[in-house]
């Protein structure tokens, strides 16, 4: 009996020794396998896509604090300097330290959504029988271009990497192995492979189309024409004609297909039927109601919400924005025109009032609900304006709660048709053509005037008119850079350009401490703000990344 | 341990029982006095049965009877006699002329007898080679503690214990210094079942013994799991003899007795006017509604703040009265813990068996946090077949229910303005921000809110085995043990306004989680003495394996709850929109071990162990790892050449030991290239969803075209980390073991760290990649020192104190890496401790224009600032720029130590226990808000040490930076300011006893009755240095309360 007891138990144990291996082949649950997505292109240009949406509030795709905020439009806003304060020391050009979490933040989110681009360049060249392979890699090279856009303007020394590029070999490239100049003709070919081989209508709206990938490139070439040609200096050296009339050529294109101005300047910043509407030539598509948590929402520009209506009041229009909308026989005050200390002018640009919430006049144009003081959260500090382009009627569907916070769906334009002509003008201007950005100029302007059904609360303050060489003006080349750059600035307030305008045309010195000059009297903590050449035009390479490239990357001058 | 002391009794009790007749021969009939009396052991007052009584220097001589009684005739009036037991101390008394003598015996067993559980088997202390900490159970009985680790902290030599005072005593355990750059929980094995799951969640009541394998000779036969060390639980078992009952039950007092000085609503006007006119800026021109009313006094130009007055309403709609709330009062209480055990065990030749059942709940002192567990336990064992096979079981169900307190409910606290109320007017709607104030919730509401949203855990723990011995000393052991754990959480989301927050959006969450362990363990083990050899062998194999199955179902809306109560919050009955989520993992582990011990004469100890250890965890070609331990071990004290210092060195021995061990700490699928579809249903309230689903048709609403995205990058070359631990210490007792105690060395390195490092960003999205990277070095010592007496008039005393430290230091990282954990090129983490700390030096405030005029470049210096060190000068650049951090802190002690005294005088017994920590460094987070106005959140309430803060007239002396509206100076950079001095004291324990004497109990038929009071953290002696309120505790972590405790100890 005993033995047989040990035999058996001694003969089970060696079956078990050598039987059991098997349980350590773990099968996965839950994820997707490089085998499962090889030939899965087109969620990988989906999820390209994707990250245009995908920002959050203190590293915005917006780029509110580094466009606006750091600009003469706009404060900073919150409860105060300190809540984030990595925006307000750009704000006031000070302490800005190379390493600030928001900026490393920005910096890799960008080269996330880069890297999707990327991988559906791959995966699209990989697929087979793929009929039109090259309308969909120019979609994903849009995409591209687009983030090497935003890193562009914000960091101007930037590793470029494309997808012919091994992984193992992306510590070797360095962010100062192209020149400035190199670094836009890249970012020029991907938006030129676009407009060679996108469709000029896409059915999904959201897909950039032929005109999306031109207007970009007109952009870009505008950037580009504007050289920086020492590399140890941010100093505009000369302006390049070539890269001028590259602007309009593909600007022209543009003006040939279905994309014109709204008939409403308002149309551009209203939710639902309004949005991708005839001016919006390429735009980040919010949604809501979709079967994520609260809606892919815009997280980018939430915060710019008055404190009476959600949270958390930042991104407040400032005095000076509220001042240059001043118009004297219906033109634009160029001199002198930021004496006001509070308030509105007796006379303005219509654009005013759809651009800045003014207080005891109707914010977003639903004149029950009127604008006031105590919708301010810290009027002391950040006066009592607040932005109304990327926010909603609070009563619309598309205004979500999201305790704290209160975003919308409403899109987010990237580049619309009013900027593209714009673009154009200038191009004109600067090549010394500026006779025919004149009417260019005007159709803005006109349009402006006729923006006024639904500000008609407002129409005591308004006074536009159009420019007449010879009559109210006298169009020289000067002149109209001036009209042009004003024209812009009231045109796209608010919209994060303004700052890369000013640094593109080599003035954001000069601009910037003008600004803290006049504004030191109206917000205290501009007293010790100031704006140093060859340093604050671009933010500085954020450390982290320095280290982790073995200082391979270079910091950017005067950091 | 105490127990096991029992066991061996009890075996020689009955041994002796024999004895008593054979030794009757040796009485011889005498003609003179006769002396009486009884001896009783001085560990329980248990009589002792079988104790020989002699005559010293005679024949003459007899046993304690079942009674411990003995008489025995003496030869002449002055006679010495010796009483001697095997496992007791040898007593020599002179009768002198006494009739009637009682003797305490103690136990000689304390330490060499002592039976250890190292891993699948036991082994006498005598005979360790390893370095094990043998924790006295009785003495973490004395905290009034729900975790019995939690209670070791300072006990242990080697062995930090961190926590904070959250309720359910949850506590991270670290052992000999920080060996991993990813998991450091040790590895617990209970009853042989492994697990790394809280200890909170069982019974405490129900541990015999603990045992914590520090070193890998010791713990390498736990190979692929102990690379951070092995703690060894056993829970009670019967007791062959009679039945026992013991009921235990205590009630305590908990007190948030120190909690942080914050500014109250006038001394916030005070600091705030205070800042507007440092700054030259108008301080009515606040948004808050302060009007102050101030002036320049004459002379000098001073300003003077004469009056100030807040509005009577904070709120335009007038619903709030301005107050002065004191918000830590508001969210805190007095904490009540109670505790409830009783046991039943027996037990005969056949079987045994222990029932317990226990009842825990711990109500802490924040506001509605609590804690409760039921526990049930049944430890039982039969012999079966003439006592060839033993089955039996080790079984445990909990139940654990906890509201946890927010985590930054003290964070609020300290933020909410005083002048906000907790109501409204009505008294029933809640108080919170207006104009110009932050943008944080009310602590008191989310804290109410909260208490509705407690967690359940069902957790059973156990095993069955079988052990069949065919032939004498032959052991095949099976053991199948189970930890399944059965989460369940309900949280409730409800609607509210509060000041200019506010929420229409209700919503629940259910969330329902298995986690299903087991593990099966078969081992053959032999053993054998021939001659002066003594071996034992032991191999086997075991197979764990893991499975985690999770899923949550989510509703909201806006106001998707008619009624907005417990009993009505449920999916079903919302109007919202549905959302569900959830997912399976697990992974498995197949090991093979052997372990042979062999003992020379009682002098050689030798000890080899291996283990071959397999995980799913990794990928095929490097799936084993294998993990060897030696050790040896001379007694010395055993050698004839010590005979005669035995009365000076009553036991001396020396170890060394080197052995491997192993970490798999990493992700279940850790070696796969991972790509997952993100839909985006994620929080992305306070961080990024990478979503990868879009509108791309440009609909605005409805189902969105969803891609995918990489979320990791594969390593088929994953492999197992290893530490190799070489130890050697040294085990003495002194003075016949009045004197004793221990001390070792040793030298941990671990190498092929398991790390996911950080990488360039330009990699993009799944960039994350587990490799094996690093390697860490632990160099550290402990020490033991014991020393017990008793002196003449009866008062017995016991102190044992430790002291232990270690060194730690990164010595490799990858090069990618090696500048991401602070530092420079050339001057980076490599070299130093994992975790210290790089900033700025503050070097003290700038208090006269000279000082900043002459200090280099620095934006926003000036009076009354922090002037920051130039430290890196060779930049040629004059000025305080990245460049100038530098390493400024250590985070860990150079030494920590523990004191315990216990003192008995007959009935009464005292306890003290005493631990600290020495010299390290701790970042006070806290400062942020108690030292600046405007480094943190301007429009927050401040720490009460702001109004002593610099000014060059009226408070010249004071380090604290002057009050500014603007952070100019950007001071919230991290600096030597924030780094302090956490060395620290704490009286852990003092409790005083009463055993009520055995006369008056035997009449009421109960064997035992011990009362005891106890206090804990009584107080806490820190470095001047430090300007927080507990060292241990430095940041916004769950209050550690001051404790009182009422308790008794019954047993039947």
């Amino acid at each position: 009996m005993k033995k047989l007891f040990k035999i058996g138990l001694i003969g089970l144990i060696l079956i078990f020794f050598s039987a059991c291996t098997d349980i350590l082949n773990e099968e996965p649950t839950g994820i997707l396998t490089t085998e499962n997505v090889q030939n899965a292109y087109e969620g990988a240009l989906t999820a390209a896509y994707s990250a245009l949406g995908n920002d959050h509030y203190d590293k915005p795709l917006s780029l509110w604090p580094y466009g606006t905020v750091r600009s003469d439009d706009a404060y900073k806003g919150g409860s105060g300097e300190q809540d984030i304060s990595t925006f307000h020391f750009f704000e006031i050009s000070k302490n800005i330290s190379t390493e600030f979490g928001e900026v490393d933040a920005l910096w890799y989110q960008c080269y996330v959504s880069i890297s999707r681009a990327n991988s559906a360049i791959k995966a699209i060249n990989a697929a087979e029988n793929l009929t039109n392979k090259e309308a969909k890699i120019a979609e994903a090279r849009f995409l591209r271009g687009h983030f090497y856009f935003l890193l562009k303007i914000l960091f101007k020394n930037i590793p470029y990497i494309d997808e012919t590029v091994p992984v193992a070999d992306y510590g070797t490239i360095s962010n100062v192995a192209l020149s400035n100049d190199e670094l836009w003709q890249k970012i020029a070919d991907d938006f030129k492979y676009g407009v060679d081989h996108l469709p000029a209508k896409q059915m999904d709206r959201g897909r950039a189309d032929k005109y999306a990938a031109a207007a970009y490139l007109a952009k870009t070439y505008l950037y580009k024409a504007y050289r920086q040609e020492n590399s140890q200096s941010n100093e505009v050296t000369s302006i390049n004609a070539a890269d001028l009339n590259n602007v309009l050529t593909n600007a022209d294109l543009v003006i040939a297909s279905q994309y014109k101005l709204e008939y409403d300047f308002a149309f551009n910043f209203l939710p639902g039927s309004f949005e991708n509407g005839s001016e919006s030539i390429f735009a980040v598509q919010f949604s809501g109601d979709d079967g994520t948590k609260f809606g892919r929402v815009n997280f980018a520009d939430l915060l710019s919400v008055p404190m009476k209506l959600g949270c958390c009041d930042f991104l407040k229009p400032s005095q000076t924005l509220v001042n240059a909308f001043r118009t004297q026989n219906g033109l634009p005050v160029f001199e002198n025109y930021n004496t006001n200390n509070s308030g509105y002018s007796e006379q303005n640009d219509p654009r005013l009032f759809h651009t800045v919430a003014l207080p005891g006049l109707a914010y977003k144009y639903n004149e029950s609900l009127i604008y006031d003081v105590d919708w301010n959260r810290s009027p002391g500090t950040y006066g009592v304006y607040a932005s109304l382009k990327e926010n909603v009627d609070p009563t619309c569907d598309c205004f979500v709660p999201m305790v704290p916070f209160y975003a919308n769906t409403k899109n987010r334009i990237v580049i619309r048709h009013a900027d593209l002509l714009l673009m154009k003008a200038e191009a004109l201007i600067e090549l010394n053509r500026s006779a025919e950005a004149l009417p260019i100029i005007n159709s803005i302007r006109g349009r402006a005037k006729n923006s006024t059904d639904l500000i008609k609360y407002a129409n005591d303050f308004i006074d536009i008119k159009l420019y007449q060489d010879g009559v109210n003006c006298n169009w020289t080349q000067d002149f109209a850079r001036q009209a042009l750059r004003w024209e812009r600035r009231l045109e796209l307030a608010m919209e994060g350009g303004r700052f890369f305008d000013l640094v593109r045309w080599g003035v954001a010195e000069q601009v910037m401490n003008e600004y803290y000059n006049t504004e030191k009297n109206r917000r205290s903590y501009y007293s010790e703000a100031k704006f140093t050449k060859n340093k604050h035009e671009y933010l500085p390479i954020p450390q982290q990344q320095i280290k982790f490239s073995k200082y391979l990357y270079k910091q950017n001058v005067g950091y | 341990m105490n127990e096991q002391r029992k066991i061996k009794s009890n075996v020689l009790r009955k041994l002796k029982l024999l004895g008593l007749f054979c030794s009757i021969s040796l009485v011889l009939l005498a003609q003179n006095r006769t002396v009486t009396g009884t001896v009783i052991s001085a560990e329980d007052n248990e009589p002792l049965i079988g104790v020989t009584v002699m005559v010293k220097g005679g024949t003459i001589g007899t046993v304690t009877n079942l009674d411990g009684e003995f008489s025995i005739t003496l030869p002449t009036d002055n006679e010495t006699l010796i009483f001697s037991m095997v496992g007791m101390k040898t007593l020599e008394v002179n009768t002198r002329n006494r009739t009637s003598i009682n003797v305490l015996l103690e136990s000689d067993t304390k330490v060499l007898e002592q039976m250890v559980v190292t891993g699948y088997t036991t082994q006498k202390k005598a005979d360790l080679t390893g370095a094990v900490s043998v924790v006295n159970v009785d003495e973490i009985k004395k905290s009034a503690e729900n975790n019995p680790i939690k209670s070791l902290q300072g006990r242990v030599a080697g062995m930090t214990v961190s926590a904070d005072g959250n309720p359910s005593g949850s506590a991270s355990i670290r052992i000999r210094g920080i060996g991993t750059l990813n998991n450091n929980d040790p590895l617990l094995i209970i009853d042989g079942v492994p697990t790394k799951g809280g200890m909170h969640e069982l019974n405490s009541n129900d541990i015999e013994s603990i045992q914590v394998l520090k070193d890998a000779s010791a713990a390498s036969i736990y190979g692929s799991r102990a690379g951070n060390g092995v703690i060894i639980i056993t829970s009670k078992q019967g007791k062959i003899g009679k039945m026992r009952v013991d009921f235990d039950a205590y009630a305590t007092a908990t007190s948030y007795n120190n909690p942080l000085k914050v500014l109250n609503s006038k001394e916030y006007g005070q600091a705030m006017w205070q800042a507007a006119i440092n700054g030259g800026s108008n301080p009515n021109n606040n948004n808050i509604g302060y009007r102050f009313d101030w002036n320049y006094d004459g002379e000098d130009g001073t300003p003077v703040l004469n009056n100030m007055f807040l509005p009577k309403y904070l709120d335009a709609d007038k619903t709030m009265y301005s107050a002065d709330t004191d918000w830590f009062d508001e969210v805190s209480r007095t904490g009540m813990i109670q505790s409830y055990n009783l046991s039943v065990s027996n037990g005969t030749e056949k079987g045994k068996y222990f029932l317990s059942l226990g009842y825990f709940e711990n109500e802490g002192t924040i506001k509605f946090s609590k804690f409760d567990r039921i526990s049930a336990r049944v430890n039982s064992d039969y012999k079966l077949l003439d006592g060839l096979l033993t089955i039996g079981e080790n079984f445990t169900l909990n139940r654990t229910s906890e509201v946890q307190s927010p985590g930054d409910v003290l964070d609020l606290s300290l933020k909410a303005l005083p002048m906000v109320p907790v109501h409204t007017i009505d008294g029933i709607g809640w108080g919170g921000p207006s104009k110009g104030m932050n943008d944080r919730q009310n602590p008191v509401r989310l804290i109410t809110y909260n208490k509705d949203n407690p967690y359940q855990y069902w957790r059973t723990f156990g095993n069955a085995f079988a052990d069949l011995e065919p032939v004498k000393d032959l052991h095949f052991r099976t053991s199948f043990g189970v930890d399944y754990g059965n989460f369940f959480k309900r949280y409730m989301q409800r609607t509210y306004k509060s000041g200019f927050l506010s929420n229409t959006v209700s919503g629940v969450n259910l969330e329902q989680s298995h986690s299903m362990k087991w593990n099966w363990t078969n081992t053959a083990a032999y053993k054998k003495s021939i001659d002066k050899h003594s071996f034992d062998v032991l191999a086997g194999m075991e197979i764990f394996r893991q499975s985690d199955i999770s899923f949550n179902a989510y509703t909201s809306g806006e106001n998707a709850f008619t009624v907005e109560t417990p009993e009505y919050m449920w999916p079903g009955v919302s109007t919202g929109k549905a959302q569900v989520g959830g997912g399976k993992t697990g992974y498995s582990l197949l090991s093979y071990f052997g372990k042979a011990n062999y003992v020379y004469d009682d002098k050689y100890l030798a000890s080899a162990t291996i283990r071959y250890d397999g995980s799913s965890r990794f990928g095929k070609n490097n799936r084993f790892g294998t993990f060897p331990a030696v050790s040896f071990g001379w007694r010395i004290s055993e050698e004839n050449f010590m005979e005669s210092a035995k009365s000076i060195v009553s036991d001396l021995k020396l170890r060394a030991g080197w052995g491997q061990t192993g970490n798999q700490e990493i992700d279940n699928y850790a070696t796969y290239t991972i790509f997952v579809p993100d839909y985006g249903v994620a929080d992305p309230t306070w961080s990024i969803v990478n979503g990868t689903a879009y509108d791309i048709t440009g609909n605005g609403s409805g189902s969105l075209p969803a891609g995918f995205r990489k979320i990791q990058s594969g390593n088929d070359d994953l492999k197992w980390e290893t530490t190799t631990q070489t130890n050697i210490g040294i085990d003495y007792a002194l003075f016949d073991n009045k004197l004793y105690g221990s001390a070792e060395y040793y030298v941990k390195s671990t190498k092929d760290i398991l790390i996911r490092p950080a990488y360039l960003a330009v990699v993009g999205e799944g960039g994350d990649r587990w490799s094996n990277g690093a390697s860490m070095e632990n160099k550290g010592f402990e020490v033991l020192l014991g020393y017990r007496n008793a002196t003449i008039f009866g008062l017995e005393y016991d102190v044992t104190a430790n002291i232990s430290g270690f060194r730690n230091k990164v010595t490799h990282l990858p090069e990618d890496v090696q500048n991401s954990y602070g530092g420079r090129e050339g001057d980076n983490i490599l070299g130093r401790p994992i975790g210290s700390f790089y900033g700025y030096v503050a070097d003290g405030i700038f208090k006269t224009q000279d000082e900043v005029n002459n200090h280099v470049g620095q934006d926003g210096k000036a009076i009354g600032r922090i002037r920051y060190k130039n430290v890196y000068e060779e930049d040629g650049r004059n000025e305080i720029n990245a460049m100038d951090q530098t390493w400024i802190g250590n985070p860990y002690p150079d030494f920590s130590y523990g004191l315990n005294i216990n003192l008995e005088y007959r009935n009464f017994d005292l306890s003290m226990f005493f631990q600290g920590v020495q010299g390290a460094d701790i970042v006070n987070g806290v400062k942020y808000q108690t030292d600046f106005w405007s480094v943190d959140d301007v429009n927050s309430n401040k720490g009460r040490r702001l109004l002593d803060a610099f000014h060059p007239v009226t408070n010249p002396d004071s380090d604290i930076p002057m009050l500014q509206n603007t952070n100019s100076n950007n001071e919230g950079r991290f600096s030597t300011y924030y780094v302090e001095d956490g060395s620290y004291l704490k009286v852990r324990n003092v409790q005083f006893g009463y055993t009520l004497p055995k006369s008056v109990l035997s009449k009421i038929n109960i064997e035992k009755i011990r009362f005891y009071i106890s206090g804990q953290n009584l107080f806490t002696i820190h470095s001047k240095n430090f300007t927080g309120v507990d060292p241990e505790s430095p940041g916004f972590g769950y209050p550690i309360p001051m404790i009182s405790t009422l308790g008794i100890n019954l047993t039947f």
